[in-house]
């Protein structure tokens, strides 16, 4: 285990001096990465600048659900993102051989090599923006409310980690094609608003079977105070999806061929 | 008459050569078949809620918004261009070399390519999505007017496709012009309507589109597609529209050839 985390964090270290090496670069891609993803935050605003809203929720409190959804992305993306373009790079390429030559776990390889500097702007950015709504909605969360967010934040983070896993894992089959994330970014967006705007099945689907509402909804209802302690039993299925991504993962490296590489 | 036929002969040919060559990746745009309706899927319920019982926001009713968003996919799909990435990537391997010493414009050979390219996606992306939006969601996707939306749409590729090469000759300058093709494509997907309609902006807002490029490539031929334009408190009948859209698209084309007269001056082929 000490390993592993020495290996880590000489990975992250080496991530850094390679965008520290390439600034104008890092500066301007984690701008655009947080301007791209600050940009559907400002839809709603415009949603309510023309007096609607979405039921009983207020502006800021959507915006704090978007704002956490930004975060959570921040921060997955920060771990994961890599891998799944490296491994789609990797397997058209057919030089995957290298990851397996390794001596350790191709997944955990992955992960370690391909940390992502860039999303660095998104996590920045997602904390300015849910400092700002709380401060505009006004509520001081309480030690228990701030408790359940983490652990629902952080099964957030691993619903999208599983997200990302599941994504590297069909480009072994679906190889070469840059589209993959794109089916994963559209079943993301229900997890970008209120669960309460959904219908019934679709709120089923995305609390137990891809459970993206954890991303934004969740967490955001438990800073509020709004959620119950039998929500933190969400975070289960949340766990199961990512054990499934990194399942899958590894299951689908078996069936690399390679090109003789 | 002999050179336009010549050049539509080159069109038909480099076209047919796209579609053959991206039909070979086909799974590549049915994609589509699944994302854009999930994203349809989202915008429904979101609209939806939104409007409660009903009435209108910034002058639309929850049909038209909800048609909007439908229409907006489709049109996407017709249009879709990536010139700017294909160019830039020409210029700075160097490839781009192997196009100068052709006897062919290379924006007329990528705007043919385009051309195979969109006729892949009218059939693989376009179709399927017009039918899962019609049958599946029941909306209403016939054109008011079809004569005036395929004009307006064919305005739109090609006032998407010169905006695009233009941006992308911004490599001849900068070889690595990944920035401000980022930059772009966000303020473009922002004001040309994809992720809200621009009559839902302020209105200052509204008025500044008239003299930008964005509206031109989606809301416009989605106001065309359901027959009433507004915009910024202006009212204009289709043909009117349609008139200012192809005076845009013509303005983009002159820019375009004023650039790439002094863009291919910068070109220095790698290894040449």
């Amino acid at each position: 285990m000490k390993k592993a985390i020495s290996i880590y964090l000489s990975c992250v270290k080496t991530a850094f001096s390679k965008a520290i090496s390439y600034r104008s670069s890092f500066i301007f891609g984690t701008i655009i990465t947080l301007l791209s993803n600050i940009l559907f935050p400002i839809v709603t605003m415009l949603i309510y600048s023309n007096g609607a809203s979405f039921f009983k929720w207020s502006i800021w409190e959507v915006l704090l659900l978007q704002s956490i959804y930004t975060m959570s992305l921040g921060v997955s993306s920060l771990i994961f993102n890599g891998v799944v373009w490296e491994t789609m790079n990797h397997i058209r390429e057919g030089s995957f051989e290298i990851v397996l030559l390794r001596p350790m776990p191709p997944l955990f390889y992955m992960i370690a090599s391909n940390f992502n500097p860039e999303s660095i702007g998104l996590c920045i950015g997602g904390v300015v923006m849910t400092s700002v709504s709380l401060a505009n909605i006004g509520v001081m969360p309480a030690a228990i409310h701030l408790v359940k967010f983490l652990a629902m934040f952080i099964s957030g983070i691993a619903v999208m980690g599983g997200l990302y896993l599941i994504m590297a894992a069909i480009s072994f089959k679906w190889v070469g094609n840059s589209r993959i994330p794109e089916i994963f970014d559209s079943v993301k967006t229900f997890g970008k608003y209120p669960l309460e705007i959904f219908p019934k099945q679709i709120r089923f689907l995305t609390k137990f079977i891809i459970p993206v509402a954890m991303i934004g909804f969740f967490p955001c209802t438990a800073l509020l105070g709004n959620s119950n302690n039998s929500e933190l039993l969400l975070c289960i299925p949340c766990l199961i999806f990512l054990i499934f991504g990194i399942w899958i993962y590894n299951k689908m490296i078996k069936l690399y061929e390679g090109v003789g590489g | 008459m002999s050179i336009i036929k010549k050049q539509l002969a080159i069109l038909k040919s480099v076209a047919f050569v796209t579609y053959k060559e991206w039909a070979a990746y086909r799974t590549h745009s049915m994609v589509s078949i699944f994302v854009g309706p999930v994203y349809f899927l989202v915008q429904y319920y979101i609209w939806t809620a939104v409007y409660g019982d009903g009435g209108t926001l910034a002058g639309m009713e929850l049909s038209q918004t909800i048609r909007y968003f439908g229409v907006t996919a489709l049109i996407g799909y017709l249009t879709m261009d990536f010139a700017d990435w294909n160019l830039q990537m020409l210029i700075r391997t160097g490839k781009y070399l192997t196009f100068a010493l052709r006897p062919l414009n290379h924006s007329f050979f990528a705007l043919s390519q385009k051309v195979g390219h969109r006729f892949l996606g009218f059939y693989i992306e376009f179709i399927p999505c017009f039918i899962i939006f019609t049958l599946l969601f029941r909306i209403n996707m016939i054109p008011e007017s079809i004569g005036w939306t395929i004009i307006s749409v064919a305005l739109a590729f090609l006032m998407n496709f010169y905006v695009n090469y233009t941006l992308g000759m911004t490599a001849f300058w900068l070889v690595d012009s990944n920035g401000i093709r980022h930059m772009f494509s966000l303020v473009s997907a922002f004001f040309s309507g994809g992720l809200i309609p621009l009559v839902f902006f302020p209105n200052w807002l509204q008025n500044i589109q008239f003299f930008l490029p964005f509206q031109y490539v989606l809301y416009v031929p989605a106001m065309v597609w359901t027959g009433n334009y507004s915009l910024g408190g202006i009212t204009m009948s289709i043909p009117h529209i349609v008139a200012l859209q192809a005076l845009a698209v013509i303005s983009m084309i002159i820019i375009s050839k004023v650039v790439n007269h002094f863009a291919i001056k910068r070109f220095t082929g790698v290894g040449a």
